[in-house]
Formats: structure tokens, C-alpha cells, sequence
């Protein structure tokens, strides 16, 4: 039976191929299709066609292999998942209408021909499946550690003062990660005043006040000072609303107040130079 | 093993090199209140630089230690606390509130001697 199949896609194949790649045309989503030139979308398709006949031929490690190999390529070509998974089921269709039309399916056999089918085209929409799903979770996984390296910078600013602005949510991950930055900075960098910049943090809940308190406190602890800066008015109302007491801590309203204050407790400040 | 408490000047100096157990924080708060006794001593400095692993228990000793000294009339600093031990105590909900802490033994003792002035 499978030779059967396979003799029949051997021997139609460009009849396929134009008829797929209309097919395709007509019903795939407007992005897999013109993004690409004609002539581009005609090679992979005929790749595509190529590589599902293939199947027969060669050995299951090599077509595993080439079948992986080419699912990158149309991962990295940009086609979605849906446009590709509507590929194989249209070749499916036109292979079983062709085969019908020409009677090598008739009733007697149907029921083989369609296990056999299923047999062969089931590993076709797994192995393409799970190669996008690698990717993407590639890229997620790149994309955590990007996001992590820009999580949390310490900058020494002046001696014995540095700055760690923060930018974005913070969860109890990356507050770990703050705690850690901000105090192997500290102690690396010598410095006596720390200030936590947190403009860029929408939104100050209890949990993320819990988290800068005790990193505040681990930094007194290693023998510097804390002070956060950056407290917008929403931020300051949300923080008195929810009960949660800062007094602990020196605040300021922006970074460079704070700097200021810095400063001063570091016994400097910053004078003018009068002019010529 | 016993911690050394080296007497300068008016204050007593404490640098801890080792890990410690249960024994020894527990002789080290003994000896500690002794020499502060012994020398009346103004000031005591703790320098932790070379430890990085701390327990809840020792941690409590070192609290109770603290404020033992205080009672005594001696104001202590500690110093070169590491991340990780600071990491540690934070978790453990030892907040060591009133305690002078500075980055390393030469700023400690420069910030007990500006407090012992004031």
C-alpha cells in the first residue's frame, strides 16, 4: 500500500505541486504568502512536496533528520504554525482526491490506504510541530536572560554612592536577584549610600514594599545606607493607603534629591564654579 | 577554640575567622561581657569578613550579644558583613535593628570613635 502511494505522488508530483501551491494561495493567510516572493514560495513549497515524498525513499533517521532540518528553515522563514499545518493537510486532501480520481483508492481499500496515510503523515505534523515549539521556547528562554542581565544594574555614581535604578514589575524572582545585585555591588563597589531609583516601577504593592524593605535592611546590614528615591505621588498614596511603613527607610521624592541628600551624608556636596 | 578580643585604646576588637558552632558563640558572649567588664570598655567592634555562612542560632547568640554590650554601657559596630550572610539574617527575620554596621574594620572603627565622641 504504501508504494502504492508513493508511486502515485512520484509519478504526479508537479500535478501536485501546482495544485497544492494554488490551493495554498487561495486559502492561507495572506502573510505566509506575500511576505515571500513568488519564486521563494514556490522553492520551499516544491522543498516542502520534495521532502514528504522522501519519506519513502530514504531511511527513518535521515528523513527524521532532513524533516527537522527543514522545519527550522520554515521557523526561521517566518511562516506561522497554522499556515504550515493547512499545508500538510491540503497535500493530504489532494493526494487522496488524485488517488480516488485516478481509482488506485476504490471501496475496497480505502480503509488500508487511510491507516497507511494517517501512519505516514502523523510523525509529518509531530516532528514540525514540536520544532516550532522549540524555537519558541528558545527564544522565551533568551529572552528570560536578556530581560534578567538588564534586571537589575548597580551604578556607582560618585565614590561611595551608587544607584540601581529599577525598571518594570517586580516579582519575588527578580527581587532575589535585586537583593543579591545590590549588595555584592555594595560591597564591591564600597559604597556608604545606595539609592533604589523606583520611577520605572508601576506599580508598589505590599509585596514589592516587603521586598525593597528587606533589601534595605540587608544593606544596613553589610554596613551602608539605603535610601529610595523616585516615589511618585500615586506611588507615595498607594504606600500610606496600604498601611505600609517606611520609616525605616530614607525617601525622596526624585534621584536627584536624593543625590543630594547622598551627598551630604557622605560629608560633600556639589558647588558652582562661578565664572570668569 | 576560643575567639580572640584584642583590647585598643577604649575599645575591645573581635574578628571572627571561622565558622563557629554552638559551643563557641556561646563562650565567645562569656569572654565578650568579661573583657568588657575587665577593660570598661566604651566600644566593640565585630568583623564578620570572613564568614559566609551564618545559622538561626548563631545569629540569635550574636543579637543577644549585641544587646548585652549595650546594657553594659558599650556600643558595638559590625563590620564586612557578607551578601549572602546579610541574605541570611534578612530571610531568618533577624533585623539587628540598632546595631552600627560599616563596610569594613577601618570604617567600623572610625564610626565607633565619631559615636563614642558625640
Amino acid at each position: 500500500m504504501r508504494k502504492l502511494i508513493f508511486n502515485y505522488v512520484q509519478t504526479h508530483k508537479s500535478e501536485i505541486l501546482n495544485e497544492w501551491i494554488g490551493q495554498m494561495k487561495q486559502d492561507a493567510d495572506e502573510r505566509a504568502v506575500y511576505t515571500m516572493s513568488a519564486q521563494m514560495f514556490k522553492k520551499t513549497s516544491s522543498e516542502f512536496i520534495e521532502l514528504l515524498i522522501s519519506n519513502f525513499t530514504e531511511t527513518e533517521q535521515e528523513f527524521q533528520s532532513k524533516l527537522t532540518g527543514f522545519a527550522e528553515k520554515i521557523v526561521r522563514l517566518g511562516w506561522p504554525l497554522t499556515v504550515v499545518t493547512l499545508g500538510l493537510r491540503t497535500f493530504g486532501q489532494i493526494v487522496t482526491e488524485g488517488m480516488q480520481e485516478k481509482e488506485v483508492v476504490a471501496q475496497h481499500n480505502f480503509i488500508e490506504f487511510s491507516v497507511e496515510f494517517e501512519r505516514w503523515m502523523f510523525p509529518l505534523y509531530n516532528t514540525i510541530i514540536d520544532s516550532y515549539a522549540n524555537t519558541w521556547e528558545r527564544t522565551v528562554s533568551l529572552q528570560k536572560i536578556a530581560l534578567q542581565e538588564l534586571s537589575a544594574p548597580l551604578i556607582p555614581v560618585f565614590d561611595k554612592i551608587s544607584v540601581m535604578p529599577l525598571v518594570g514589575t517586580i516579582d519575588t524572582e527578580r527581587a532575589k536577584l535585586i537583593m543579591e545585585n545590590l549588595l555584592e555591588g555594595v560591597v564591591s563597589h564600597r559604597s556608604e549610600v545606595v539609592l533604589i531609583d523606583i520611577t520605572g516601577v508601576p506599580v508598589v504593592d505590599t509585596m514589592v514594599a516587603h521586598h525593597i524593605i528587606q533589601a534595605a535592611d540587608a544593606v544596613r546590614l553589610v554596613g551602608a545606607k539605603c535610601m529610595i528615591v523616585g516615589i511618585r505621588p500615586e506611588i507615595a498614596q498607594t504606600i500610606v493607603t496600604l498601611g505600609i511603613d517606611l520609616n525605616q527607610v530614607i525617601t525622596t521624592s526624585t534621584l536627584k534629591k536624593g543625590i543630594e541628600e547622598a551627598l551630604e551624608m557622605t560629608e560633600r556636596k556639589i558647588i558652582e564654579v562661578e565664572g570668569e | 577554640m576560643r575567639i580572640p578580643i584584642l583590647k585598643l585604646h577604649d575599645c575591645l576588637l573581635v574578628s571572627i575567622q571561622w565558622e563557629l558552632d554552638d559551643q563557641t558563640a556561646l563562650q565567645f558572649q562569656e569572654d565578650l561581657l568579661h573583657k568588657i567588664h575587665e577593660t570598661s570598655a566604651r566600644g566593640v567592634v565585630i568583623d564578620f569578613t570572613s564568614i559566609d555562612f551564618i545559622d538561626s542560632f548563631i545569629a540569635k547568640v550574636l543579637g543577644d550579644v549585641i544587646s548585652m554590650s549595650k546594657l553594659m554601657g558599650a556600643k558595638v559596630v559590625i563590620t564586612g558583613i557578607q551578601p549572602a550572610v546579610a541574605i541570611t539574617l534578612i530571610e531568618l527575620g533577624i533585623r539587628l535593628e540598632d546595631v552600627l554596621t560599616a563596610l569594613d574594620l577601618e570604617k567600623g572603627l572610625e564610626k565607633l570613635q565619631r559615636e563614642l565622641e558625640d
